[in-house]
């Protein structure tokens, strides 16, 4: 009796797919071999409608471009191009700065104030007796692109290209991290509060109501004051915070439309006990909808992130934000287009991957509601 | 009959361009509407009764394309109008009751300043507030809802009373013509027959003409002096309601009726009808019915059959109508 | 009407109290919290002094008073003294920076609402047509671009580069030196005036839309518009007390502009995507069919009927927006120096000016609350079935 009931989701599914085989004696392995059988034609089939819509074949186009870059600073170091001294993010160092040739054409020390201009102008790494009419060489740091650095190097000679690609990592690692911690929460939560109601209803969504309310940025501010933030602690609570906030509720919604399918009662009638009744009912069909939210909560945790990092509240060793309040701090943002491979490479790339997974996001939204769709 | 038609629609074609091809919606349809007359077209869902309604009013779907043919209100050729002057004759001359209206309110205004707004468009001199209430007062009187109604929303009325309202909306500008689509298919057979019953005796006490638009022919029956059976976008038969009721002549029409089961009449066999109506953008050739129809002969295939008057009144568009069995034993409940 | 506002009331305040409970426990009362970590175990400090500390900060009584005394202290304004800006109240600091940031969250609010909104509507209109992808591409672009990146590359573009506008602050601190007023003075009486003006016109323009022919109602509406702008221009030129003003009140409006402009051009992306697909979705819908039938003009159709019940599921999103736009600030007054609470939360917090950033947390967490109920009862106002249901 059970297992013909709990066979019952495939019923649900677009009718041109072949009624589902059950071996009636192993009943949990096979419903999820089902599942796995049906979310693989659904999954062809979403895919087919995915495809329609070229917005999210851009966005998913630029998270590709993303991956290839987050992945080949270890290509390039484990094949010997780039030299870890030279490219690392952080460390690293162009030993040889492309120099300017300037002709010393005043007194150097002025004669009033007695200030030698030498070091205040020169920084230093210049002789100490150079005279009128001699030559200098004045090291260019940051400097354009050029062979060696495709994208010049920042205000202390490290490579932005190398760092942009580092980001790229850390913006991969924070957004997934987060949106799977999100998923996870909003999933369990949504499901058990549409599931029992009651008081564990209100209380989720209550506190779900709370946290939408407040900004997000300032409670990040404020927790990241009290504890030493690293990315994936960051991570984590932008996960918490979006995953007992909005995500919840909307997920819970959708809990709640499953809860009065048939099946659910089918198998409650059966015996199923609650955990079994969420977690192989309810929480598969809350699944897609989910996905998308993991697309959404992606494009926040990397703005949270960049935004800590742009106030300087982050400890990380290298991120997009961190490169745009480096070029902040140092003035070069408000020098405009002279220095434009420190003003757009991370801040364009922020912008860039948060508009792929919302393109994404987007897409996936009119699998998800047919409404959405072009007739 | 003699006097001149008020609504005649003269051979219309009208198709959907879709990227898939053209839909042939509406193929060669021609009836006449007369002062205090009521029509019903029939037919299963797709058939293109919805688009025949929708182009009275000139409110087709946006793909839609007229390839010929002529809709004449008072002589007077709608088709060919400017939209402006069109807007004119809409909701005045002909007003419609929607289907499913549950959702033919906007749930954000009072439902008597959604009928004030038709007032305001179409009645010249304007109606002063004192004269547009108490019109609307009349109205909701005459459609059987409290008066005081008009000042809720409409979330606030049940679905029959939304319905009755509806009514009471399409009555407003005295309009010679009300087409009622599905009118009452969303609501529980009492407050349906209700609400039927009450549309008539409008339509009689106003001596307006009405089109009755459904895919329950029995719905139909007790409210219509004609009929009209359409299958995949042609009219095939038209005729006096008792008279198509008794004897259909065309094989869909009998099988139609042969498919609804008969209250009062004596207990018989129903015969299913079978198959699937045609994708219509890829018609069949010569009649569109041949590959469901029992009486189908090869002619029927290759020849397209001219809409054939056999009686006075009653036209059928088949080749072998002589063919269909007489009578069905079904009483017509006019 | 009264029972939905009289319960959304009574929900905010049982909000806020959780609010700042759980504020307290997150900065008080967890084990190793910042508090006890700078002046309790702090092994800088002398003994004697971190005794004094401990008691003065109350550390010594029982968690449960504490909370109290940190309540009733929360809801006298009393808030201690800031650290950085020793020995000035933090009641004081905050009174002083509130008006500025509700001001630039207001104007900001209010303008990307609007504009959101009736750009999203002749989106909807032009569906399909020439125009409307790249409107839509720039719209996600805004939408997910990087916020204080693209405020500095307005500051770069039309600060430093055009020379427009000032690059940053609140004011010219060089034309201020001698002024009769002090800043706030003149920012209050500003924005009062605005918005005496702008609630004047908004009922001017809710009057006339009782009128029911179409010309006298125009009439009335730019009549009373006029009117407004009008007796604005007559406080600020024709008194005596507005002329003296008006300099300074120029410079901070000049100083308001830009970060308003890049504020508003941000959110109003957003609205904007949602008003088109959520007109497309009631474009759908029976009664537009209805309406047209009824012979609205399509003008009419879709200010009368789409875009008022377009507005609903927008407002909705306002709710989850209030949110956004304070967060937006916060970046808006650290990018711009605008001295408000969001500027003042990031310093302090990066001072570890530990009774300024609670203070300042919660009452950008008061702000939040307050728009999300006033965010409600428009909501309340706009749609029927919540006023008339009750």
């Amino acid at each position: 009796m059970t297992e013909k009931i709990d066979a019952r989701p495939g019923a649900d599914e677009p009718t041109d797919l072949p009624p589902p085989i059950i071996s009636p004696d192993s009943v949990p392995d096979s419903m999820w071999r089902i599942r796995w059988a049906l979310f693989r034609r659904s999954f062809a089939h979403n895919w087919k409608l995915f495809r329609a819509n070229r917005v999210g074949l851009v966005g998913l186009a630029i998270i590709g471009f993303f991956a290839l870059l987050a992945i080949a600073p270890t290509v390039l170091f484990a094949t010997g191009i780039w030299n870890s001294a030279v490219y690392d993010p952080v460390v690293g160092l162009e030993p040889n700065p492309p120099v300017k040739v300037m002709t010393v054409v005043n007194e150097i020390t002025d004669p009033e104030t007695q200030i030698d201009f030498r070091h205040v102008l020169l920084d230093n790494r210049i002789p100490n007796n150079i005279q009128v009419g001699e030559q200098v060489e004045i090291p260019q740091q940051p400097a354009p692109p050029d062979r060696r650095h495709w994208l010049g190097t920042d205000p202390l000679g490290r490579d932005v290209l190398s760092q942009l690609m580092h980001g790229a990592r850390a913006a991969f690692f924070l957004g997934i991290l987060a949106a799977v911690v999100t998923v996870i929460i909003a999933t369990t939560v949504g499901s058990i509060s549409a599931y029992f109601g009651g008081a564990l209803d209100s209380f989720f969504m209550r506190l779900a109501d709370l946290l939408i309310m407040i900004p997000f940025l300032a409670i990040l501010i404020v927790i990241g004051a009290i504890f030493e933030f690293k990315l994936w602690h960051l991570a984590v609570v932008i996960g918490l915070l979006s995953g007992f906030g909005g995500v919840a509720i909307v997920l819970k919604s959708q809990a709640l439309a499953v809860k009065v399918k048939p099946f659910v009662d089918a198998a409650r009638v059966a015996g199923g006990s609650n955990a079994h009744i969420i977690f192989t009912h309810i929480v598969p069909n809350v699944m897609p909808l989910s996905f998308l939210y993991m697309m959404f909560t992606v494009t926040s945790a990397i703005q949270g992130e960049a935004a800590l990092s742009f106030l300087g509240l982050l400890n990380v060793r290298i991120s997009w934000g961190l490169m745009i309040q480096l070029a902040n701090t140092q003035g070069y943002l408000l020098q405009g287009l002279r220095y434009w491979w420190l003003l757009f490479p991370a801040g364009l790339a922020v912008t860039l991957i948060s508009a792929a997974f919302f393109l994404v996001g987007r897409a996936m939204d009119e699998v998800v509601n047919p409404r959405l769709r072009k007739r | 009959m003699s006097a001149p038609p008020l609504l005649e629609v003269d051979h219309l074609v009208m198709n959907y361009v879709t990227e898939k091809g053209d839909v042939s919606a509406v193929e060669d349809v021609s009836f006449t509407l007369h002062q205090g007359e009521a029509l019903g077209l029939v037919g299963e869902s797709g058939c293109g009764k919805t688009s025949i309604a929708m182009s009275l009013l000139r409110l087709q779907a946006e793909n839609a394309v007229f390839k010929s043919g002529e809709i004449r209100l008072n002589g007077e050729n709608l088709l060919a109008l400017p939209e402006d002057e069109m807007r004119r004759h809409r909701w005045k001359d002909i007003a419609m009751v929607f289907q499913g209206a549950m959702n033919a309110w906007n749930p954000v205004y009072r439902v008597g300043d959604q009928i004030r707004e038709a007032l305001d468009l179409h009645f010249r001199p304007r109606l002063s507030d004192a004269e547009a209430t108490e019109r609307i007062s009349r109205l909701f009187e005459m459609v059987g809802l409290n008066p005081a109604m008009a000042n809720r929303y409409p979330h606030e009325f049940s679905g029959g009373m939304r319905q009755r309202a509806v009514i009471a909306m399409a009555l407003s500008c005295d309009p010679s013509i009300i087409i009622a689509d599905e009118p009452t298919t969303a609501l529980d057979v009492i407050v349906q027959d209700q609400i039927l019953q009450e549309l008539k005796k409008i339509q009689r006490e106003l001596g307006m003409a009405i089109i009755y638009i459904s895919h329950d022919i029995a719905v139909i029956a007790e409210v219509t002096d004609t009929i009209g059976i359409m299958y995949a976008g042609k009219l095939v038969e038209l005729g006096p309601t008792v008279e198509v009721f008794a004897r259909p002549k065309h094989p869909y029409a009998y099988l139609l009726l042969s498919s609804t089961p008969s209250v009062t009449g004596p207990r018989r066999k129903l015969a299913p009808l079978e198959g699937e109506p045609p994708n219509l953008l890829n018609p069949p050739t010569g009649c569109r019915f041949h590959p469901r129809c029992p009486f189908a002969t090869e002619r029927c295939s290759i020849e397209e059959p001219p809409m054939e008057t056999i009686a006075d009144g009653h036209r059928v568009a088949c080749w072998n109508w002589r063919e269909v069995p007489v009578s069905i034993a079904q009483e017509a409940r006019p | 009407m009264t029972r939905y506002v009289v319960r959304r009331l009574a929900q905010m305040v049982l909000l806020f109290v959780v609010f700042l409970t759980v504020t307290w426990f997150l900065l008080y009362a967890l084990p190793g919290d910042i508090v006890k970590q700078k002046f309790a175990m702090n092994p800088n400090i002398p003994p004697e002094a971190r005794q004094v500390a401990i008691e003065r900060l109350g550390l010594d009584k029982p968690v449960l008073i504490q909370f109290r005394d940190y309540m009733i202290n929360f809801f006298q304004l009393d808030f201690g003294l800031s650290f950085n800006q020793y020995p000035r109240k933090v009641s004081d600091i905050i009174a002083e920076r509130l008006p500025r940031t509700i001001v630039l969250f207001l104007t900001a609010l209010v303008s990307y609402y609007y504009a959101g909104f009736l750009a999203g509507k002749y989106l909807a209109w032009r569906r399909g047509k020439r125009g409307e992808m790249a409107v839509t591409i720039g719209g996600v672009g805004l939408y997910t671009v990087f916020y204080p990146w693209f405020a500095l590359m307005a500051i770069w573009l039309f600060a430093a580069e055009l020379g427009w506008l000032p690059i940053s602050k609140f004011l010219n601190p060089d034309e201020w030196r001698n002024a009769p007023f002090t800043a706030n003075q003149v920012f209050i009486r500003l924005f009062v005036t605005v918005l005496a003006v702008s609630i004047f016109m908004a009922l001017v323009v809710l009057l006339a839309n009782r009128i029911r022919d179409h010309r006298p109602r125009a009439l009335a509406k730019v009549g009373g518009v006029a009117l407004g702008a009008l007796l604005f221009v007559w406080y600020w030129w024709g008194t005596a007390g507005g002329a003296l003003m008006r300099p300074y009140a120029g410079d901070i409006a000049e100083h308001l502009i830009l970060p308003v402009a890049v504020l508003t051009a941000v959110n109003f992306a957003g609205i904007m995507l949602l008003t088109r697909s959520s007109m497309l979705e009631t474009m759908r819908e029976d009664f537009i069919l209805t309406a047209r039938a009824k012979g609205l003009s399509e003008r009419a159709v879709r200010d009368k009927h789409a875009a008022r019940t377009a507005l609903l599921p927008v407002t909705t999103s306002l709710v989850l927006a209030v949110a956004t736009v304070i967060d937006g600030g916060i970046l808006t007054e650290t990018v711009f120096s605008w001295p408000g609470m969001g500027e003042v939360l990031v310093t302090s917090v990066s001072n570890e000016d530990i009774p300024l950033a609670l203070a300042s947390f919660s009452f950008i967490g008061v702000m939040a609350l307050v728009g999300h109920f006033l965010v409600d009862i428009l909501y309340g106002v706009l749609d029927p079935r919540i006023r008339v249901g009750g």
